[in-house]
């Protein structure tokens, strides 16, 4: 047989190419969760990836697993935090996919508009747990109405108030937290008690941390930085009043040193030390970055307030994590038993000790409130908790490169709100654009 | 069993019936040259086609799919290079890598030259400059990286500290929140750090020059200064091409050192152009595009080191 140098040549190439798009093609069977009998005797291991942000609350979870029961073993394998979505994307490329995966809640809508999850609706309803399971959440989650997660734990970005600071300052922590004008106020009457005394904070150089903490402000209007449904979404930016006057609270508080002058390259690495030390009238930010470093009088003298809208309204971010199954695991019936106990109420109330917020709000009692006053404002207002259902919200908010940054640096350090609002629009457009090819 | 062969037959292609006629030749067989010859180079030619040919050929069948990370693909023929050759957050991320490049290409070379100079005798204390000079080379880039994001943070980093104490900044300078600063600093820290393997090929290549030309040009009454200008720098052309073409290759692909100090921020200031394809391909998971966006670095890469060959030829 003899070949031309052509058709050896395309011979080779097209051999290349099948092999490389061949072995990226595998598609994976999904467990029907809501089949009869499904879960009944389930045994065996489960295998289990989160990140290695939560672990320890993961690992209190399992370890109570396998003293309630004998039957299933979880073997818990941490992933770096930075390279969760690409190995737990890479897995299921691969075909070789965990039973259960404890992933960021913003990350799972990514995967669940994939199909590449085991649809857990029939186990979501069997909780029967309504508004009372976070609905933030379950909404990253949910695709067609199906839901291919069951949230885990909480993660939510609330307001610390030193109550003590209020006090001196002669300020109420209700009423000056309720709007901008309020804020303002208060930061200025706490910044002029002492010279080392601030009356906010932000971390000006850490793109996810301040989509955490700002965006609230904007979605307690009821308005969102994201507009539409995913497969025909656009920024909602420029013109944008909510978020106008969200910057223009940050750069009037940057602009009259009522925030630490550290904050301008603070990239989170520090983010609550101020609040900690006691020098930070109010601190936006998460339960587990202040309670595990803050004294207990400090928490003792501290209030959480959700973050307020510019002339009211309050909201959250609704963070934390899903667990879910990809499709294709070996164990979905030992997975679906650890997921039906991570969300048993009684784990659900250990959450605090992990530094985590419950995401049923039926796990508030009398006793719990007391024993978790800082956790329980959230609870108590499970539907004001938000987070942008998109397949860019990495890019987007997460990424030190990507537009939500270079707008909140221009428009609060450079003082060009509406210039950055602009250009900000732009790049939104396109990465959703992109994200949605 | 016998190779098969592969010949183009003689009515595969229409006869040139214009100019002179030329011998015909067996070009285009793999049976030609020597059977012998061609078992020699096999293991070499097996090499280039597992690890370079096939993957080049994937990659550009990749990039004419939507291939994501996770989920179905399809063929979409040209779209990704249409969205990528339209995308100004792509072309600028390939504007500030040729910038990057533009700025520490020639001082890695003079600053390689210069330490060249000092430690190519063999003279007392040379060996112990070179492995100094070297020490950086030899750390790498992304250990040097995470030193630098402790030592660049105001207030506390010694790169500050050391500047106040000199009088010249107030010590809260934030190097990596501004994109000019940031850039100021990586490049300064690349050439301190690259210029040591700079430094290492040059001095192989000037310790290859005879003596006794150098000792002729002496006789002669030439200076220093004239006998690097006229022996040395000649000599040494090829050996310099080759470390420019390594140095600008480098600097085109760089990565490591901007993911770890800035991220490519703040904004998108100091986005390389291999971190656009990054973030493309595993914060975006769109395999497709990345592929297509590299195999444009590919062609800009080529472009720019062909440009330097036909700068950096020999000219009789």
């Amino acid at each position: 047989m003899e070949l031309t140098r052509r058709q050896l040549l395309a011979l080779l190439g097209a051999g290349g190419a099948a092999a490389a798009l061949g072995g990226c093609a595998r598609d994976l069977a999904a467990a029907d969760v809501g089949a009869p009998g499904f879960g009944d005797g389930a045994g065996g291991t489960v295998e289990m990836w989160c990140r290695s942000d939560t672990v320890n609350g993961v690992q209190a979870v399992v370890d109570a697993f396998h003293a309630a029961q004998d039957r299933v073993r979880v073997r818990l394998t941490p992933i770096q935090n930075g390279q969760y979505v690409t190995k737990v994307a890479t897995a299921i490329r691969g075909g070789r996919v965990p039973d259960v995966i404890d992933i960021d809640d913003i990350y799972s809508t990514m995967f669940a508009f994939r199909d590449v999850f085991t649809d857990l609706t029939p186990l979501v309803e069997d909780l029967a747990l309504g508004d009372a399971l976070s609905p933030g959440h379950l909404a990253l989650a949910t695709k067609d109405g199906r839901h291919y997660g069951v949230p885990f734990l909480g993660d939510f970005s609330v307001l610390f108030c030193n109550t003590e600071l209020f006090e001196r300052a002669g300020l109420d922590v209700d009423e000056h937290t309720a709007s901008f004008d309020g804020i303002l106020e208060a930061a200025r009457a706490i910044t002029a008690l002492d010279d080392d005394t601030y009356g906010w904070s932000f971390p000006g150089n850490a793109s996810g941390a301040l989509g955490f903490t700002v965006q609230p402000h904007v979605w307690a209007t009821g308005t969102d930085l994201i507009a539409g449904e995913i497969g025909d979404q656009r920024g909602d930016v420029a013109g944008n009043e909510a978020l106008r006057r969200t910057l223009d609270l940050e750069r009037t508080l940057w602009d009259e040193q009522l925030v630490p002058p550290g904050c301008f390259a603070d990239d989170a690495s520090r983010w609550s030390a101020d609040y900690v030390a006691g020098r930070l009238g109010m601190f936006p930010g998460g339960y587990g970055v202040v309670a595990p470093n803050a004294s207990p009088e400090l928490l003792d003298r501290s209030r959480v307030v959700l973050l307020p809208g510019p002339d009211g309204g309050r909201a959250f971010f609704d963070g934390g994590d899903n667990l879910c199954m990809p499709a294709g695991g070996k164990n979905p019936e030992g997975a679906a038993e650890l997921i039906r106990f991570a969300v048993s109420l009684e784990q659900q109330a250990r959450m605090p000790d992990g530094f985590y917020s419950p995401v049923r709000s039926d796990v508030v009692t009398p006793d719990f409130e007391a024993e978790h006053p800082l956790v329980t404002p959230t609870l108590a207002s499970l539907d004001s908790g938000y987070a942008p259902t998109t397949l860019a919200y990495n890019l987007i908010y997460n990424q030190q490169d990507g537009p939500w940054l270079r707008m909140f640096r221009r428009a609060v350090f450079d003082g060009e709100v509406d210039a950055a609002m602009d250009e900000a629009q732009t790049t939104y457009d396109r990465i959703l654009r992109q994200a949605e090819a | 069993m016998s190779a098969p062969a592969v010949t183009r037959p003689a009515d595969a292609a229409p006869a040139r019936t214009t100019g002179p006629r030329r011998p015909a030749r067996r070009h285009g067989t793999l049976t030609h040259p020597a059977r012998t010859g061609l078992l020699l180079v096999a293991p070499a030619v097996a090499f280039v086609v597992v690890f370079v040919l096939v993957p080049l050929v994937s990659a550009v069948g990749i990039s004419f799919t939507n291939l994501p990370l996770i989920g179905p693909w399809r063929f979409i023929g040209l779209e990704n290079y249409a969205s990528v050759l339209t995308d100004p957050a792509f072309w600028r991320a390939v504007g500030y890598t040729l910038l990057y490049t533009a700025i520490v290409t020639l001082p890695i070379l003079a600053l390689g030259y210069a330490l060249a100079v000092v430690v190519r005798s063999n003279r007392r204390g040379a060996t112990a400059l070179r492995t100094i000079f070297f020490v950086p080379y030899v750390v790498g880039l992304t250990t040097l990286s995470f030193l630098m994001l402790l030592e660049a943070q105001p207030n506390s980093g010694m790169v500050n500290v050391v500047l106040k104490a000199l009088g010249i900044t107030d010590g809260t300078t934030a190097w990596l929140v501004d994109g000019p600063l940031a850039t100021g600093l990586l490049c300064a820290m690349v050439i301190w750090a690259v210029s040591g393997l700079t430094m290492v090929l040059l001095m192989s290549g000037m310790q290859g020059i005879p003596r006794e030309v150098y000792e002729s040009a002496e006789i002669d009454g030439a200076s220093w200064w004239v006998r690097e200008r006229s022996i040395t720098i000649p000599m040494l052309r090829r050996t310099i091409a080759m470390t420019v073409v390594l140095s600008v290759i480098g600097s085109l692909l760089a990565f490591t050192q901007f993911y770890i100090l800035t991220q490519g921020g703040p904004g998108s200031d100091t986005t390389t152009v291999v971190m656009a394809i990054y973030r493309r391909a595993f914060v975006q998971l769109q395999l497709g595009a990345a592929t297509a966006m590299s195999l444009v670095l590919v062609v800009i890469t080529g472009l720019v080191t062909a440009a330097q060959f036909w700068l950096l030829r020999e000219r009789s």
